[in-house]
């Protein structure tokens, strides 16, 4: 197909030739279109069908306001629905094809929706799809989401990859259009850092489109040099294809940049980049959008927005019609007559719906005066207009123009409410503007080209006046053109259905039903509707929709009010609000220092926070993971076991007081602590309950090294540091983390000592009496190497833990190795620690809950009472110190065979299973291959006075129950021979 | 007693890559000491600190070079600092105590942090992508510091010349950090 509708003029590079495909059929373009102004150029009106009826559907507008001219971009996983062909980029080998048609495009099977329309008004699936209720998810909701809808996604994985940055700046302005050009050219002679960004390719905005002159040349030409001037500045930062989406808190406001998106391939790189600008000031430039005006049948293909008309015709070269009508309610839509006529495109009318005479000199042209157009004829483009007096004016394109919007958004993300002005029939921005920010041009009202550039020179000074800089040059100059303009939103004449939202296909009629079924305050409108709810936000049907509503009402249009402008301005893809976060990228991970060593001799790994440990370490022949964990839990406790404990929190005290701070953050006594030894440590929140455990050694008299549960390590620390600087400034302590300064490993079992013996260097006394239990001091190891040792046993066996600096982490874990062959030692996983801890009848995390008191747990003891400490007074209350308080006990099946379920609750033999009943919980299991049964550690009243008592351990979610045995917590060597041994 | 001996094998160690005129290796055998001021006692530790390194210890956000060019020092709080130096044995700790004469506690810090050094006209480009502090040279001279997060990850930046940054950040974690940078170099060059 040629471009039949192509004609001379506009911004497109002839020189190149660009081929594309629509619905497969190849068409042909220029660098410089976009893909809707390539379209009209090949002669293609009839683009897309619309939402719920599948009417026909053409190009409405040229910008990012765009509701009809959706397509499908790209193909297989790259293939983009919905996307607006009027902002589209046009680039050779761009395929696009029309969505929401079932058969071509012409003949869309599902158009038959259409004469169904009586029946499927506004509020209709609610009405319709209540009963019976359980059809809704099966067959109501499918149905409608395959008959409705619009592109389709490729239902693969994204294979483009997304950035995210974060910029910095005295000034942004928003907009590059002439108040925004204006703005900046002032801020950045002035020497402030500025960010210009606009959602364009090609900055100018309006000037672009229009024919009007600034500081005595053509706009277009002025915009070109004054971007080359911004370009010039090492101060400036201009972000073309970049749409700031939304205003944030501070000064901070979110921009989508479209990096690849008019590039065949991305080569790679980023597509899209997702900026978090940090602004000091801000000129918001947006500009405004043409409003249409409602009539019967108004969404006919060739039915189009006036300024739209003229921005194909003065900036890509593209007529979209051959005999022209424009139906205005204002001045500026005889300019869209004029450019054309002046371009040799036949106008053939200008309906004006004021009786006011003509607005300038249209050659050729027919003014009717005080007349509107009521309906159109043609199903898939327009053939004729027909007029409220009854006369049809034949015409293949109607430019319409009911005024025009301030694109206030942005005034509005942070609850601004804009103002009404009569005189404009819109609304500005209001009062209330987020922090930092200055409107200009038409998004602030000033809707003549003159005032739009006085005004975004004057806020630039304004801003700059702020930031302590001075304002350099002047405002560029030119005419303030006509801009009379009447409230005129809807054809009261037309029978036929007036379209107010193309994207949702709302009608007038709808509207008028909603407010007659009492859904009157504007944002009930808009959901019983879905007016404004589509990917279009309403840009084109809000204001004519809330004036109709006003108008039905019989209230004045500001009464009504608007609904709530809410970030994004324009659509944002989910890949870019993901950006690099997506599969293992998604959070980073944290390895131990023995990882390499793990990998190598078959460790499962499991993420613990952002910790990747070592599960277990399977053998071959072993048939699953139990084989390994139990091989890995007995022969530690029969010879030797290591573990790699690196990810608990580590936490280096120091200073004068650092006894004294841990009195107080720990509920047990630290005052008397001896240098050289560990104690274990319980910390409480503020309201009593339990918040982490851990053991901190005395390294020196003022230094000391706490752990904590991997879990809690940075909330530990937080929290020490809160204690330090707010509640006791006046104590001299200090932290700082060391958690991944040192690899510290668990050497656990009878041949513990045998084995560090081999390797702590010898002038170290490893004997019972010389570093017996709770023990901890600075050793070396393998002929010198600085290291840690800590005599503390999580397993219950004789243990300790051994630290060496990180970097030689891997290294240790192969000389423990190494130096436990003769004894067999085993490396053992987070399952084996389990496992033991399970049986040693240690609290972790699953009993640290966030619910459980010391008494529950069993250390009500270590509640000092001698001394104040962090959550010590609230444990006090009654309700958490009552006699039937739960307590943290053993259990056992009463059948041995059977295996305990984790989350089970408790009930007494002979009690009803119901909730009143509830005696406790079990919260950890484990099958205890010393043992050889399963055991469980669990919570159940009084359970410290129930020893030998039978209850039913059930869990409903699982549907099984079992008679449990409540035994001691400590399942192995309860007396703890074996780790003071 | 059998002989073993420890390999050292820190986490970013050798990493050497080149985008363009942009460089990011890692520096070798860095060690790093926290220094931390004794309530009361801030003058006599500051004293200490600028007899042992001939240099004051810096304003909150800045590092300073010792007078004889081998160590820096980098002010992160109040009470907080390090000293930056080459060091290859585990020893850095100790060293810096030895000079200071218990006048500021000390913790060893090295194994704690990796780091990385980006060098090149367009690293502050690449940087934007993850770093949300103002790198621009009027807003952040050479020899500030700031501590940040890029990625999720805690990140100490350090000016170090107008187009060269060394990053500092957990090194358990160095995997996902040296990801990070790496991918902003790559996406931008």
């Amino acid at each position: 197909m040629s471009q039949i509708n192509r004609i001379d003029g506009g911004q497109i590079d002839r020189s190149k030739l660009l081929s594309f495909t629509f619905n497969g059929r190849e068409m042909h373009g220029h660098p410089g279109d976009t893909l809707a102004s390539a379209l009209l150029a090949n002669g293609q009106i009839l683009v897309g069908r619309s939402f719920k009826y599948h009417r026909p559907r053409g190009i409405l507008t040229a910008g990012s306001e765009e509701p009809n001219a959706l397509v499908q971009l790209r193909s297989g996983a790259r293939q983009e629905p919905n996307t607006r062909a009027t902002v589209t980029e046009l680039f050779d080998g761009l395929t696009a094809t029309s969505q929401n048609h079932r058969g071509p495009l012409e003949f869309d099977l599902m158009a038959v929706t259409d004469f169904a329309s009586p029946f499927l008004s506004a509020g209709f699936y609610y009405k319709t799809f209540m009963w019976p209720r359980a059809f809704w998810e099966k067959l109501y909701e499918p149905a409608i989401r395959s008959s409705a809808g619009l592109g389709r996604l490729s239902m693969q994985d994204d294979p483009d990859h997304y950035d995210k940055g974060f910029l910095h700046c005295d000034l942004l302005v928003i907009g590059a259009g002439p108040s925004g050009l204006a703005a900046a050219l002032t801020a950045a002679r002035s020497g402030a850092r500025v960010i210009l960004a606009d959602e364009d390719f090609t900055p100018g905005g309006r000037l672009n489109s229009e024919t009007l002159s600034v500081d005595n040349m053509a706009g277009a030409d002025w915009a070109r040099m004054a971007v080359a001037e911004l370009a010039s500045l090492p101060n400036v930062r201009l972000m073309t294809r970049t749409t700031v989406y939304g205003a944030y808190d501070h000064g901070t406001y979110g921009a989508l940049e479209r990096c690849t998106d008019h590039l065949a391939d991305s080569g790679g790189k980023p597509r899209q980049v997702l900026w978090r600008i940090y602004s000091k000031r801000a000129v918001l430039a947006a500009g405004a959008t043409e409003r249409p005006i409602a009539f019967g049948n108004n969404d006919r293909p060739g039915v189009m927005m006036a300024s739209a008309v003229r921005t194909y015709v003065n900036r890509f070269g593209v007529a979209p019609g051959k005999q022209v009508a424009v139906f205005t309610n204002n001045d500026d839509g005889w300019r869209t007559a004029a450019d054309l006529a002046a371009r040799g495109v036949s106008v053939v009318a200008i309906i004006d719906s004021r009786d006011k005479p003509a607005v300038c000199d249209v050659p050729g042209a027919r003014h009717i005066r005080g007349a509107a157009v009521k309906d159109t004829v043609g199903r898939k483009a327009l053939k004729s207009v027909t007029l409220t007096d009854g006369q049809v004016i034949p015409t293949d394109c109607l430019a319409v123009s009911g005024g025009w919007n301030p694109n206030v958004h942005l005034t509005c993300h942070q609850r601004g409410r804009p103002n009404w002005r009569d005189d404009l029939q819109a609304f500005v921005p209001g009062d209330s503007l987020p922090v930092g920010m200055q409107v200009a041009g038409a998004a602030n009202g000033a809707m003549t080209l003159g005032a739009a550039l006085a005004e975004g020179h004057a806020q630039a000074a304004r801003q700059l006046d702020a930031l302590g800089l001075t304002a350099k040059g002047s405002a560029p100059q030119a005419e303030d053109e006509p801009r009379d303009c009447a409230g005129f939103w809807h054809v009261k004449e037309s029978a036929k259905r007036a379209w107010v939202d193309l994207q949702n296909d709302v009608t007038v009629k709808d509207i008028k039903q909603a407010n007659r079924e009492g859904f009157r305050s504007v944002e009930l409108l808009k959901r019983y509707t879905t007016m404004g709810m589509a990917t279009d936000q309403g840009k084109t049907s809000n204001i004519a929709g809330l004036a109709i509503l006003a108008e039905d009402a019989g209230k004045p249009i500001p009464e009504v009010g608007t609904t709530i402008f809410r970030p994004p301005y324009t659509p944002i893809p989910i890949g870019a609000l993901a950006g690099r976060a997506r599969g293992k990228d998604f959070r980073p991970y944290r390895l131990t220092p023995s990882h390499k060593w793990a990998s190598e001799n078959g460790a499962t790994f499991v993420e613990v926070g952002n910790w990747l440990r070592a599960q277990w370490y399977a053998r071959p022949g072993e048939q699953g993971w139990r084989d390994s964990v139990d091989r890995e839990a007995l022969q530690t406790r029969q010879s030797v076991g290591i573990c790699d404990v690196t990810t608990l929190g580590k936490i280096d005290i120091q200073g004068r007081d650092a006894a004294e701070f841990l009195n107080r953050v720990y509920s047990n006594a630290f005052l008397k602590l001896p240098v050289g030894k560990v104690r274990y440590g319980l910390m409480l929140r503020e309201d009593g309950i339990a918040y982490d455990d851990g053991t901190t050694a005395r390294m020196s008299e003022n230094h000391y090294v706490m752990t904590t549960t991997t879990a809690n390590a940075v909330l530990v620390f937080r929290r020490l540091e809160f204690a330090r600087q707010c509640l006791w400034p006046g104590l001299d302590v200090h932290l700082i983390s060391t958690t991944d300064g040192w690899a510290q490993f668990a050497v656990a079992g009878p041949n513990a000592r045998n084995l560090l013996r081999k390797v702590v260097d010898e002038a170290h006394d490893l004997s019972n009496e010389g570093f017996p239990f709770m023990a901890c001091g600075e050793v070396t190891v393998c002929g010198g190497m600085p290291a840690r040792l800590f005599r503390i046993s999580f397993s219950g066996e004789l243990a300790y833990e051994v630290a060496v600096p990180a970097r030689y982490g891997n290294s240790m874990m192969d000389v423990l190795m190494e130096a436990g062959r003769e004894f067999d030692a085993v490396p053992y996983g987070t399952e084996a620690l389990g496992v033991m801890r399970i049986e040693k009848g240690h609290a972790a995390g699953n009993e640290l809950n966030g619910q459980t008191t010391a008494l529950n747990l069993g250390l009500g003891g270590m509640v000092s009472q001698k001394k104040d400490c962090i959550g010590q007074t609230l444990s006090k209350r009654p309700e958490m110190n009552r006699d039937d308080a739960i307590r943290l006990v053993g259990f056992r099946p009463v059948d041995r065979s059977k295996k305990l379920i984790a989350g089970s609750h408790f009930i007494t033999k002979g009690d009803e299973a119901i909730m009143d009943n509830d005696q406790g919980w079990m919260s950890s299991v484990a099958y205890s291959p010393s043992l050889g049964h399963s055991i469980g550690l669990g919570f159940i009243k009084r359970g410290h006075e129930r020893m030998g008592e039978i209850v039913r351990a059930m869990s409903p979610v699982h549907d099984t129950e079992m008679e449990v045995e409540i035994v001691s917590a400590h399942f192995i060597d309860p007396e703890g021979d074996r780790l003071r041994g | 007693m059998a002989d073993y001996s420890l390999i050292s094998t820190p986490p970013l160690a050798g990493t050497d890559l080149r985008f363009g005129t942009c460089r990011i290796t890692a520096p070798a055998d860095l060690a790093l000491v926290s220094l931390a001021l004794p309530l009361g006692g801030e003058d006599a530790a500051q004293k200490a600190i600028a007899k042992a390194f001939g240099t004051a210890l810096p304003d909150i956000g800045q590092s300073a070079a010792a007078s004889d060019g081998s160590t820096t020092l980098l002010r992160l709080g109040i009470d907080q600092g390090f000293v930056m130096f080459t060091h290859a044995t585990p020893d850095a700790e100790r060293v810096v105590a030895a000079k200071l004469g218990g006048a500021a506690y000390t913790t060893d810090q090295t194994d704690v942090w990796c780091a990385l050094d980006v060098t090149g006209p367009d690293c502050r480009r690449a940087l934007e992508r993850i770093c949300p502090i103002d790198l621009h040279p009027d807003a952040f001279t050479i020899g500030s510091l700031a501590r940040t997060t890029m990625e999720h990850l805690g990140v100490i930046v350090i000016r170090t010349d107008t187009d060269s940054f060394r990053l500092l950040s957990a090194s358990s974690s160095a995997q996902s950090f040296l990801h990070a940078v790496e991918t902003s170099f790559a996406n931008v060059m």
